[in-house]
């Protein structure tokens, strides 16, 4: 938590990526910054299919594949019971929404 | 819109109520997740999200530092049909029902079912227990039905009596596995939860409470006038009767009081088989009266799929599919001709034979209920089987039935030595782990056997060292004292003969399970025909005349003596391992066909090989045969070994007077070892199943092999077909 906290509170442009004991400079572009900024917050991620997906952003790529951890999944927007079922990918073309949970900021 | 001023109530099942969950919900509080007080604030970034990713390099990833793609293997895929279990369930958003709440509402009753709503039951329960035992979870197959949540509430005294058989069978099914433990997780749902499988009724009691319900329904069947219903009574009668048969069938073979030579109740003429028999009988009337009962759909059948759902561990399949009444009935009918072949091991009182039925039996695929049944049978007390004198009786006399090595013949100074009979009695003692996890290996479905097969090589190969030492000090003893038999190699072969045939099934079991590319055949048919079926040749002969020896040897100390007469003789000439031989060999001529046809099907370019750089024929080839690496003997065969020796076969055979090689002449070597193995095939006395399959394999391929010796499709470059059809390691090529 304390990396992302550290992005969105200051404009680092650049941070060190360690790559097979490499260490390399990659200069992130804003985008990537505004990326990075979302991950290990609750997404709520609705499917094609209706199902309602929430857990923590991990990792995604340009067509938008997500992984969550500890997700929990919802049958439907009102439905109460969830299942636990850790570890997903949502392919991105199964995804017809993304929310993400602001409640830290706000507070 | 904080959630700290709420107090969630909680009912008597530590749960959350459904209320209070709906209301907690309302408030944007989940309550099922681990933290219940969470509270989330939505912000909609769907759009912004897609953007921003759209900016990643093709095959970037944008991840967590503690991230890697090494737990991202871990992953469910959503969407996919195969990893996403919740996608496929037509889900409801009724409330799951309770019995209390069934019968209520009128749905379910406690008397006054009439017999189709009690046949519908019946079969539909009848259809989750096969479901149960093919793999699915008690939760989700038989105890979802609510009429098994209160069995003895209910007053409509045909169902009750069922549905505590249901219970008693569930028990006894579950005995059995749980016993013999030839199951995977694939194969089986060992967990209860927590369902009492009604201890306090007994056996006698449940099939006394059957009973009572058969002559109750029988004397409805036979008034007169007929009563109009007596189609569906004679269909409902017919059900308690097979419960009842099929119970006590279960039950008196769960009885481990002796072992299964001498019981008399598996017998062909015994009242078990009668029982069977009567079972099949009444299957039959069940199958031909499944429409009148109520439908499978029917609420009325108290089938509610997610009454356990909170028993279930979280990422558990939401539903179970239920097996048809029709698939269930195919089920029972191919059960009872299983059992009646199970029963058969009392027959099989040789270690040798035994071990043949079992992987005779297993080749068949049979269902886990009765893999386990049959090991239950043979191996009846799983604890005390190390220690237990029986194996080491059961062994002493396979190796001795096998070879008979002088050290366990009665009559020599051998058996009066006691450091020599300590050390044969404390190998056999240590044989006794590894030949019992072979005969339960057999029941383990057939994908699992492969791997254990493996496992199993490295206690043989341990055994055989210690045979070897035990037989080299043996024969030291002998070469002193006697010198009438040497005891050269006797344990040693007899162990060398069931490794031989754990490599042989480890191998073939590849092609079975399909897990050999066409182009891997070549090194895969050398191995077996260049040396496990030579070898295995050898040491079966090697037996034979040892077995012959010892004969004519006990000959010569008979007439010698009082002239007593053994009690089954041989004829004289006929060697004992000669079929055992003769097979053997047809497999290597078989093997030696494939080895050489594949091998010029890849010179005349008709099969491909992966691109080159994609490909290392030495990694495959020593991966195939890793689990032999460790072995001493017999020893492994390196890679170099197989292109040596493929190499000087193909000068061999191919090249003549330096000319450019001609493969058609490997091809026409092919057909002559099918020709062999032909041959071999025809002369074999009283050919069994196995024999005729192979001769049609083996004829076919002679064929195909001449034309293409010939020169049939020579320029095609289409690849031939391996039917495995016909049979499962030895294929019919195919030319298309």
């Amino acid at each position: 938590m304390s990396l992302t906290e550290e992005l969105t509170t200051s404009p680092v442009e650049s941070l060190n990526v360690s790559c097979e004991n490499e260490e390399v400079q990659v200069t992130e572009t804003p985008e990537k910054i505004q990326l990075r900024s979302w991950l290990n917050k609750n997404l709520r991620i609705e499917m094609s299919d209706g199902r309602i997906l929430v857990g923590a952003f991990l990792c995604t790529d340009r067509d938008s594949n997500i992984i969550l951890s500890s997700c929990a999944e919802f049958l439907n927007s009102t439905s109460e019971e969830a299942r636990i079922l850790g570890l997903v990918m949502i392919p991105g073309r199964h995804i017809v929404s993304i929310h993400v949970d602001n409640s830290y900021e706000t507070m | 819109m904080s959630s700290s001023d709420h107090h969630i109530k909680v009912d008597d099942d530590g749960d959350i109520s459904d209320d209070e969950k709906k209301k907690l919900l309302e408030d944007g509080v989940f309550t099922t997740t681990a933290t219940p007080k969470l509270t989330y604030n939505w912000v909609d970034i769907t759009k912004e999200f897609t953007t921003l990713a759209k900016t990643l390099n093709l095959g970037e990833l944008l991840l967590d530092e503690h991230f890697g793609l090494y737990e991202a293997m871990s992953a469910v895929e959503m969407m996919d049909p195969k990893m996403d279990a919740g996608m496929m369930c037509n889900r409801s958003d009724k409330p799951t029902l309770t019995f209390a709440r069934a019968v209520e509402s009128g749905i379910l009753k406690f008397e006054g079912l009439d017999l189709s709503e009690q046949i519908g039951v019946i079969d539909h329960v009848l259809s989750c227990l096969v479901s149960w035992i093919e793999g699915n979870s008690l939760a989700q197959t038989v105890f979802a039905n609510l009429y098994l949540h209160k069995p003895f509430y209910i007053e409509e005294r045909p169902l009750k009596a069922f549905c505590i058989t249901a219970y008693k069978m569930v028990e006894i099914v579950k005995h059995f596995i749980d016993q013999a433990t030839v199951f995977e997780e694939e194969d089986y749902q060992p967990m209860q939860y927590g369902y009492r499988l009604i201890p306090d009724v007994s056996e006698q009691r449940t099939i006394g409470m059957l009973r009572e319900v058969e002559e109750d329904l029988s004397r409805r069947l036979r008034q007169r006038p007929a009563l109009p219903n007596a189609e569906s009574i004679g269909a409902l009668l017919s059900r308690v009767k097979f419960v009842r048969l099929l119970y006590s069938v279960l039950g008196v073979l769960g009885r481990q009081d002796s072992e299964p030579e001498v019981r008399k109740e598996l017998r062909p003429d015994s009242e078990l088989h009668k029982a069977l028999n009567n079972c099949s009988e009444q299957l039959t009337i069940m199958r031909n009266t499944i429409s009148l009962g109520i439908p499978p759909d029917s609420p009325k059948l108290g089938f509610e799929p997610l009454a356990n759902q909170r028993l279930l561990p979280p990422t558990f399949p939401r539903y179970a599919k239920i097996k048809s009444r029709e698939e269930a009935f195919v089920y029972y009918d191919d059960l009872i001709q299983r059992l009646k072949v199970v029963c058969k091991i009392y027959s099989h009182a040789s270690f040798h034979t035994a071990l043949d039925f079992f992987m005779e039996f297993s080749r068949q695929k049979p269902c886990l209920l009765s893999r386990s049944i049959l090991q239950v049978l043979y191996i009846p007390q799983p604890s005390s089987l190390l220690t237990n004198t029986r194996v080491v009786e059961i062994l002493r006399e396979a190796a001795k039935s096998f070879i008979c090595p002088p050290a366990l013949s009665s009559k020599t100074l051998l058996a009066s030595n006691p450091q020599a009979k300590e050390f044969v009695d404390m190998f056999l003692l240590h044989c006794g782990r590894p030949f019992v996890q072979l005969i339960q290996l057999c029941g383990h479905n057939r994908a699992r056997q492969r791997e254990r097969l493996a496992h199993l090589l490295e206690d043989f190969s341990n055994l055989q060292d210690e045979a070897e030492k035990v037989d080299a000090y043996l024969h030291n003893l002998t070469s002193k004292s006697e010198g009438k038999r040497s005891h050269l190699a006797c344990f040693g072969t007899w162990i060398l003969y069931h490794t031989l045939r754990i490599m042989i099934m480890y191998l073939l079991s590849g092609f079975e399970l399909q897990l050999y590319s066409i182009h891997e055949y070549h090194y895969i048919y050398w191995y077996l025909y260049e040396f496990l079926y030579g070898w295995l040749v050898s040491s079966l002969s090697r037996a034979d005349s040892l077995l012959m020896e010892q004969e004519s040897y006990l000959e010569k100390e008979n007439s010698r003596g009082k002239g007593k007469k053994n009690k089954v003789r041989r004829k004289k000439g006929c060697r004992p391992y000669a079929k055992d031989i003769t097979l053997s060999q047809v497999y290597q001529n078989l093997c030696g066909g494939y080895y050489k046809a594949t091998l010029a099907f890849q010179r005349t370019g008709k099969i491909s090989f992966p691109k080159s750089e994609f490909d290392c024929e030495k990694v495959r080839y020593e991966h195939r045969f890793l689990p032999f690496s460790n072995l001493h003997t017999p020893p492994p065969m390196q890679y170099s070994e197989f292109s040596d020796m493929t190499k000087s076969m193909e000068t061999q055979i191919c090249v003549a007077d330096r000319e450019a090689p001609d493969h058609s002449r490997l091809f026409m070597a092919a057909c002559k070892n099918f020709h062999q193995a032909r041959t071999l095939l025809e002369i074999m006395p009283s050919p069994d199943q196995e024999v005729n399959t192979l001769l049609l394999v083996a004829k076919t391929n002679f064929v195909v092999l001449k034309l293409l010796a010939g020169g049939h499709k020579q320029d095609s470059n289409t690849p031939p077909i391996f039917d495995f059809s016909h049979h499962c390691h030895f294929p019919i090529i195919k030319l298309t």
